[in-house]
């Protein structure tokens, strides 16, 4: 019988052993490339030696906005009230928030997870389907393993990939940061503040990795999906299109829907978990993280028992 | 006859309505080529399919080595290898890296092994190579490489001569036969093509309209021919049923104004004294021998390609 493990070898190889994944690799540094250096270009174009005289002059500016707005919307006034405090605290403590750490640029790559997530789900569209139209399907199902075991073997490899791509960007992003910056702002503070009003300071090392956080549930999600559309249709393209597809229209149509009750139920408005993050609000008042965890679980459950079910109990008559 | 390792028990295949493949049984014993004859469409790679699980049966059994291919799947298929229709390998690997492949699913391939499986299908020179620049006869090689590795007890080819030309066809049969007198394996042979059948196989099962038909030892060449004795007879019916009572053991059928008998002629003296007792007046007694071809022709009313 044969081992999980040597099963996901398998795997990887018909992965790595592909000239496209090393293209997909290679694009996924170009932009992270970049990204750093357009990064660093603005900081440049807009570098300022006097950025306590404009602070200053911004946080003047905000004050009188503050007072011509006192009875208009307490939602801004209050948006005007926490800047200013968070100007003053840089100006008192020497902070120049402008000035970009590493860190900064390991915090923006999290933005290319979305294109992290679209190359995982063009390779987990073709871990089943791709089988099928090469004809090897039938060489891969003859053999002493289980399709659940096959299936699962495909599964792990997928997201092996994904995490490999993670790692990369995440690698890539704090290496160019480094050069870039060096490391002299490594330990700068992330400033914010908090429901009490006061001002927090937290690691910008951590701020990135729930950033990254964040971003891996709508991958584990769409890629899952494109994973289950693959096992059922049996189809490369039509898993990539759909899944795209829901991945660019999904947040118009939460949108568009948003005042019908039944839209909380809906997985594209419960991918997004910032949502619940303070000083965000969530798509609808009665949605909590608790609700939002339970729905993208059942989602998850269900995508997995259709691949399994589509992919272990159907003819393979290709 | 040795212990069967391959056997099917009313193995049937229905499809929308339609039997695909209707209530087959045989048995295939060790060190033995079993062809499987019928024309094209007759469910030749419908029951391969079942054998190795590729698709379900809608009802009956296969057993590898007494295991079941239903119950106990992953154990069954420790002991099979096969190619089902084309043998499509993977094209961006090289030969050996498909065969790392195939041989990492089951345990104990060695190194050694697959050198030892490229040299015997002589693929040692081009081996490194990716498969997409492979010619058909090569991967047809590849694929039975890669059958074989694991030193299966059921080694199953799917018309593993298509786009063969006769050399590749004779290199074929020389590792088939090989394989089975050396390793003792039990190897099963599909195709629509009796020439060839009848250059591989010890014996061939006909198969047609997904119904077993006939199996025939072809082992040498008076065992290739069925005999038939053909008696014209007073009294057909009542003949008919004289004999069908006293021979069990033969198929008797009125043919024409005669009787047909699928026997030999070493049974015409017991037949003609059961008849002359019964006062049957014989006005004729004659034994014919029908080669397999006559014989293929006749059940499948011609439509054999050859
Ligand atoms: N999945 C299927 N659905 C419907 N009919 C099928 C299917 N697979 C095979 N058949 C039919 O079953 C018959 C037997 O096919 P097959 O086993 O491929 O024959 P052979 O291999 O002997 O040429 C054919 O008539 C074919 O059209
Ligand atoms: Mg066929």
């Amino acid at each position: 019988m044969s081992s999980l493990k040597h099963l996901i070898q398998n795997e990887n190889m018909k992965i790595y052993r592909r000239p496209r994944t090393w293209l997909m690799i290679g694009f996924l540094v170009l932009a992270l490339a970049l990204m750093s250096g357009l990064m660093k270009w603005d900081e440049i174009r807009y570098g300022d030696d006097n950025w306590k005289q404009n602070m200053t002059q911004q946080t003047e500016r905000l004050q009188k906005d503050l007072v011509d707005n006192k009875d208009t919307n307490p939602e801004y006034t209050n948006y005007l009230v926490d800047e200013i405090k968070l100007n003053e605290y840089y100006l008192a403590n020497d902070i120049n928030p402008h000035e970009q750490s590493l860190w900064d640029y390991v915090n923006n790559s999290a933005m290319l997870i979305l294109l992290i997530t679209i190359l995982t789900v063009i390779v987990a569209a073709d871990m089943i389907a791709a089988e099928f139209s090469w004809g090897t399907i039938k060489l891969l199902l003859v053999g002493p393993a289980s399709r659940t075991k096959i299936m699962l073997s495909k599964y792990i490899a997928t997201m092996g990939f994904a995490l490999l791509l993670l790692i990369i960007s995440f690698v890539v992003a704090f290496i160019a940061g480094a050069i870039l910056q060096g490391f002299s702002g490594v330990s700068v503070p992330e400033l914010s503040i908090g429901a009490d009003g006061l001002i927090h300071e937290s690691s910008k090392f951590i701020t990135s990795l729930q950033k990254y956080g964040y971003s891996i549930v709508s991958l584990l999600m769409y890629v899952t999906m494109a994973f289950m559309i693959s096992a059922a249709f049996r189809s490369s393209t039509m898993a990539i299109a759909f899944s795209l597809l829901f991945m660019l229209v999904g947040n118009s149509l939460t949108a568009i829907f948003s005042s019908y009750e039944w839209v909380k139920y809906l997985l594209f408005a419960n991918i997004d978990l910032t949502q619940y993050l303070d000083g965000a609000t969530p798509i609808r008042p009665d949605m909590t993280l608790g609700f939002s965890v339970m729905i993208l679980a059942a989602y998850y459950l269900l995508f997995q028992l259709v691949s399994w079910i589509l992919f272990t109990r159907r003819d393979v008559a290709a | 006859m040795q212990e069967a390792v391959l056997q099917l028990r009313n193995v049937t295949k229905v499809i929308g309505g339609r039997k695909i493949v209707d209530d087959l049984s045989f048995d295939v014993p060790a060190g033995e080529v079993f062809g499987f004859l019928g024309p094209n469409g007759a469910g030749k790679t419908t029951t391969i399919r079942m054998i190795v699980g590729l698709i379900s049966m809608s009802k009956g059994e296969v057993f590898v080595k007494g295991i079941s291919v239903r119950k106990q799947f992953e154990q069954a298929m420790t002991h099979i290898g096969a190619i089902v229709e084309n043998p499509e390998m993977y094209k961006f690997l090289t030969g050996y890296q498909n065969l790392v492949h195939f041989a990492r699913r089951h345990s104990g391939v060695s190194k050694q092994r697959i050198d030892e499986v490229v040299k015997l299908l002589g693929l040692q020179n081009r081996i490194h190579e990716k498969v997409k620049r492979y010619s058909l006869g090569m991967r047809q090689r590849l694929g039975v490489a890669q059958a074989i590795l694991h030193k299966p007890s059921v080694l199953i080819l799917d018309e593993p001569t298509n786009g063969l030309d006769p050399a590749g066809i004779r290199e074929l049969r020389d590792y088939l036969s090989k394989l089975t007198k050396e390793d003792g394996i039990a190897v099963i042979v599909s195709s629509h093509l009796l020439s060839e059948m009848e250059l591989m196989c010890d014996r061939v099962a006909i198969i047609q309209g997904g119904k077993l038909i006939n199996v025939r030892s072809l082992q040498d060449g008076h065992d290739s021919m069925q005999s038939k004795v053909v008696i014209d007879v007073s009294n057909l019916p009542s003949a008919y049923q004289l004999l069908t009572d006293s021979f069990k053991d033969i198929e008797v059928s009125i043919i024409g104004n005669q009787l047909e008998l699928k026997t030999d002629k070493a049974r015409i003296p017991d037949i003609t004294r059961v008849l002359v007792k019964a006062d049957f007046d014989i006005y004729g007694i004659f034994a014919s021998q029908q080669s397999l071809e006559e014989q293929f022709l006749e059940m499948t009313g011609g439509e054999m390609v050859v």
